[in-house]
């Protein structure tokens, strides 16, 4: 993967001045795989976070670049609930590593949804992370943790699950490779 | 500390470069006016074709200078804009800066900032996009999708650097310097059509890029003959027969090349993508083999031959060179490069060593004709391959008194037209001369106009 990442590199090295942007379809990655979908259980006034954690893969060697911006552009996630009224809301934390993201500041945030009964209701995942996360988009891996955070004010638990549909990661790198 | 390899590097690569476009790149204001085209027996024409130096110089003659002085305009905008006091910090040279580009570094090494650039060729300066997914692989290259050859791309030269030597009657003995590099680089058209196109890369699927690079160089000690077969009756502007030029020449030059040093690497490369595209890491192809010589002198023998004709106003001339050039190297070592999956990494291996190769030097020819009318008027062209794409170069020059007119049209390597346009005065024993000429020497299809401009002495 390396080797195959170096000739990516030597594509933008050889293409002269300007941006390098990436556009990462993190949701490709996480579906069938079971990570795209994120199963929750609220008890009666006990708010809950779920969380999945994917692994995103980088090509190396933009230690040095600048990273203009990252943005997530094209987001969206159905909850699917199957029981009990209450409200969902996304959480993404980005770390260089799995644990980290559990204690990484949180880079965004999607407000409650509610949700009642047998519903699907869609959510759109999109915005800025620029700043909290530059750094980490200079790795060759970044680990995201998206967590769904419920409340349940209701008296018989919430369930159902929150199933990812979209996720593209966008980014924008001037690119210094040597 | 990587500003000096980088202004290094510049350097050496400038050294070799223009030798290939040489026929663009002139510093004569004069040839460039034509399009590149010579009409005087400058020493291109004894370089490449022996009889030649049987034939008298015309210099002191109508448009026959005795030497060409350029003026370096462009270098006076090149230093005002990149001031070699701050080279350090010049994005130009200084691969730390966020705005270094190695294409604009390139372009200046095909390009010699010598001459003022009336229209320079654009640098792709352009946002490269990739579009990563689980079955997903996208590269929109942008505006440097030209960079991306079309079909099979090659550079390549075989080149003369000097020409040192005396003669005695019709014997010469010199010693000249050859250069020799051939690159040639295949895309397979999935590859060029996911670089070019902007096609996606298909699951399951190869993509390929299969290289030879040779390069050599060396010098080689000559001795050639040229002798004028038949006299003619005249020719214009001569004072007798005796001092005409008319007749029928021919020449013939035997070297013994000295290379030394050499390399060549021959191999194919590429990616191969399973399905899903990343479903597993994409695998790696990579397996080339590489020659270099551990010493020098590479030895070999070859001629050239030559003819010229001269019939008052016409003239034409015909120069093979190189021909039977093999070089053999007696201590080379043969290494093996191959991509490693297992580890990721890529390992050399030797595969022999001390052991003999060969190398060839392709052969060359310049053919060229000129006709020098009594009206003032000379037409003339020239013909040159130095084993790769022919260039042909048409030209003409009209004199009024110390006035001259030229134009011409060229064919470059790229098989690209190029055009020229110039205009001198003469005054005593010195002239000033501009030219314009437009050429395609920069990475991308835009082509750039110079103007050039020099002093002759007559």
């Amino acid at each position: 993967m390396k080797a195959f990442a170096v000739a990516l590199l030597v594509v933008v090295t050889a293409c002269g001045q300007g941006h390098a942007i990436f556009n990462v379809d993190v949701y490709s990655f996480m579906q069938g795989t079971g990570k795209d979908t994120i199963p929750y259980f609220i008890p009666p006034a006990t708010p809950t976070t779920v969380s999945t954690v994917q692994k995103i893969t980088l090509p190396p060697g933009f230690g040095s670049s600048v990273v203009d911006s990252v943005r997530i552009t094209t987001g969206s996630a159905n909850l699917e609930n199957t029981g009990g009224s209450g409200t969902i809301g996304f959480q993404l934390f980005f770390a260089s590593d799995s644990a980290g993201t559990y204690t990484a500041p949180m880079a965004l945030n999607i407000p409650a949804t509610s949700v009642t009964g047998t519903q699907t209701v869609p959510v759109v995942i999109t915005g800025d992370i620029s700043g909290v996360v530059d750094s980490l988009f200079r790795q060759e891996t970044v680990y995201m943790r998206i967590a769904a955070t419920g409340t349940n004010s209701g008296a018989t638990p919430v369930t159902g699950e929150g199933v990812m549909t979209a996720l593209i990661i966008r980014v924008v790198l001037q690119d210094k490779v040597f | 500390m990587r500003t000096g390899v980088v202004i290094l590097g510049v350097v050496a690569l400038a050294l070799v470069v223009p030798r290939p476009v040489h026929a663009q790149f002139s510093l004569d204001a004069r040839h460039i006016g034509m399009a590149g085209v010579s009409l005087g027996r400058d020493g291109s024409a004894r370089r490449y074709n022996p009889a030649y130096r049987a034939v008298k110089n015309r210099s002191g003659g109508p448009g026959q200078a005795r030497a060409t002085i350029p003026i370096p305009l462009g270098l006076i905008t090149f230093f005002q804009d990149h001031p070699p006091t701050h080279w350090g910090d010049d994005p130009m040279f200084n691969p730390d800066s966020a705005a270094f580009n190695p294409i604009e570094l390139m372009n200046l090494v095909l390009n010699p900032p010598l001459f003022y650039e009336l229209k320079q060729a654009p640098t792709p300066t352009n946002d490269i996009e990739f579009t990563i997914g689980k079955n997903q692989l996208i590269l929109n290259l942008g505006k440097s999708r030209v960079l991306i050859p079309e079909q099979k791309f090659g550079l390549g030269m075989n080149g003369r650097l000097l020409d040192l030597g005396f003669g005695v009657g019709g014997v010469h003995f010199g010693v000249m310097g050859f250069m020799n590099y051939e690159i040639e680089v295949a895309l397979d058209t999935a590859l060029r059509r996911v670089l070019r196109d902007t096609v996606g890369v298909q699951p399951d699927s190869t993509y390929r890029i299969l290289t030879d690079a040779v390069a050599q160089t060396g010098f080689m000690p000559t001795i050639s003959f040229a002798h004028r077969l038949t006299h003619g009756k005249g020719a214009v502007g001569a004072d007798s027969i005796e001092n005409a030029d008319d007749g029928l020449y021919i020449g013939g030059a035997v070297h013994y090349y000295l290379g030394a040093t050499y390399a060549r690497g021959v191999g194919p490369a590429g990616f191969t993508v399973g399905n899903p595209i990343f479903g597993a890491a994409p695998g790696v192809l990579l397996d080339a083999r590489a020659q270099t010589s551990n010493k020098p002198f590479g030895t070999g023998v070859g001629g050239d031959v030559g003819v010229a004709w001269i019939s008052g106003p016409f003239e034409v001339g015909f120069g093979i060179n190189d021909l039977g050039a093999e070089l053999t190297w007696s201590d080379t070592k043969i290494q093996r490069i191959q991509y490693d999956s297992a580890g990721d990494s890529i390992s050399v291996t030797m595969t022999a060593n001390h052991v003999e190769t060969k190398t060839k030097l392709p052969i060359s020819y310049l053919a060229n004709a000129a006709i020098r009318m009594g009206t003032g008027t000379t037409v003339g062209g020239d013909v040159f391959n130095a084993g790769r794409h022919t260039v042909i170069h048409v030209g003409v020059e009209q004199r009024w008194g110390p006035f001259a007119l030229r134009g011409g049209v060229a064919r470059d390597q790229r098989k690209k037209m190029q055009f020229g346009f110039g205009a001198g005065i003469r005054m005593g024993s010195f002239g000033l001369d501009a030219g314009v000429f437009t050429h395609s020497n920069s990475l991308g299809d835009t082509r750039a106009m110079t103007l050039a401009t020099s002093i002759s002495v007559y």
